[in-house]
């Protein structure tokens, strides 16, 4: 085996499990999906070049998100007047309504519009902490920032995020609470 | 330990990296304040919720991963690929022509009198740089080696033929960046003049166009002219194609019709 094959083969086992991950984060930076699967290719041509680098052992999830963001980033600074907020039209399946968690998470609808509201910062941290779980301190790598910076923005995100699903959740109980009523008016 | 620092230290708590003596605590705060201990639960059901809210939606990454798989075989070939790079290096080399662009760029949004969508600036802007100034890049010049790199690029070789059946041959190809995407750049000549053709698969989502100018063969001809260099886009469901010509307007669209026709 050669030297170029191996280090082939290393990349396709450790780098690119993760393009699901680096694209369903990009998704929700981005406003579509074509410049999210740009990022994403991007992110990747970039980790290959850089391979070499890479320490064996080492996260290659958190090395890969590093990368990403500092490609989204100088993305963003060059196209400032470009908007890259998410475009809330990939809401995705409705899930089960079950709520009850006291943050109105109850529908895919409303949690990813909610989401797209977010400013990219807390966006990013949300994302990173909540669904991919990396630890406050591997977030504060990938994002180049300190780890209470990171401390404080998923508060203010939780807080951010629960409060622009709290006027959707209230209005989902008064309908309900109106049908429910309705429904009682009817029966026989 | 107070209810302050509780909401402090509640993203540390929950990844669990809380020092062991801190989430001790921790814990004991929150065994003494029902309203910590239902808020910290209450935020970990959101969180639970969120993830399983995003985990249930589909992220096929399958394209990305055949995209970065045939580029990189493609460097392992020795094709020198486009860096996508902004950086003052990149600008250093650039800087003669950048400025050029701009004062073209300039001159183009003056006459149109509205936005258009950057590509066909770009288009129009890498055909000067690397058709008409000749400015030193790695081209393929093997058809066999171009259908190979069209292929990688999920555009079947047979578009390529199409093309060169006419009039036009297939001098060289290469990829490169407009608007931040990978396109395919093909040289054709009509045995005195050369002209650009940038293709890539469609997306989705399609592509932001021109001012429609006609449709062709039921296809929309986009045209966007800057100064000397001219610009067209055909779209069909499957290909998206960008011409720049230094001829003439009527030059691209002439070249732009022959091409929805045949695409």
């Amino acid at each position: 085996m050669t030297a170029g094959t191996s280090r082939h083969d290393e990349f396709e086992r450790v780098a690119m499990p993760h393009s699901r991950s680096l694209l369903r984060v990009a998704r929700h930076l981005l406003s579509n999906q074509p410049a999210a699967e740009d990022l994403v290719q991007d992110t990747l041509l970039r980790a290959w070049r850089g391979f070499d680098q890479f320490q064996t052992g080492t996260n290659a999830k958190a090395w890969l998100f590093r990368i990403m963001f500092n490609a989204f980033h100088a993305q963003r600074r060059g196209t400032r007047s470009r908007a890259l907020l998410v475009s809330l039209d990939h809401a995705g399946a409705e899930v089960d309504q079950s709520g009850g968690d006291g943050l109105g998470l109850s529908d895919a609808a409303a949690v990813s519009q909610a989401l797209g509201s977010l400013s990219p910062e807390h966006r990013a941290v949300l994302f990173l902490g909540v669904v991919e779980g990396f630890t406050c301190r591997e977030i504060a790598g990938i994002l180049s920032i300190p780890i209470g910076t990171v401390m404080s923005r998923l508060s203010r995100a939780r807080q951010a995020l629960r409060e622009r699903l709290a006027p959707a959740d209230s209005s989902r109980r008064a309908r309900s609470a109106l049908c429910s009523e309705r429904e009682a008016r009817e029966l026989p | 330990m107070n209810c302050r620092d509780i909401t402090r230290l509640a993203p540390l708590y929950i990844t669990g990296e809380l020092e062991v003596e801190r989430a001790a605590e921790f814990d004991a705060h929150l065994r003494t304040c029902s309203s910590c201990i239902e808020e910290v639960e209450r935020q970990a059901r959101a969180d639970a919720r969120l993830r399983e809210v995003i985990l249930a939606q589909e992220y096929d990454a399958t394209e990305v991963d055949r995209r970065v798989r045939g580029l990189i075989a493609a460097e392992a070939k020795g094709h020198q690929l486009p860096r996508f790079e902004r950086g003052w290096r990149r600008w250093t080399a650039v800087v003669a022509g950048f400025a050029a662009a701009l004062v073209l760029l300039l001159v183009a949004y003056l006459s149109l009198g509205a936005h258009f969508p950057r590509v066909y600036a770009d288009a129009a802007t890498d055909h000067r740089l690397e058709v008409v100034e000749h400015q030193p890049r790695h081209w393929l010049t093997d058809p066999e080696q171009i259908a190979l790199l069209a292929e990688e690029q999920a555009i079947a070789p047979a578009v390529l033929d199409r093309i060169a059946s006419g009039n036009y041959r297939l001098v060289r190809g290469k990829l490169c960046y407009l608007d931040r995407r990978i396109f395919l750049h093909l040289v054709f000549s009509d045995g005195t003049r050369e002209f650009s053709l940038y293709l890539r698969p469609r997306d989705a989502k399609g592509w932001p166009s021109g001012p429609v100018r006609e449709i062709a063969n039921r296809r929309p001809l986009c045209t966007v002219d800057f100064d000397t260099n001219h610009v067209a886009s055909v779209e069909t469901p499957e290909i998206l194609a960008f011409l720049a010509t230094d001829q003439s307007a009527d030059a691209v669209l002439t070249l732009a019709r022959f091409v929805a026709a045949v695409l």
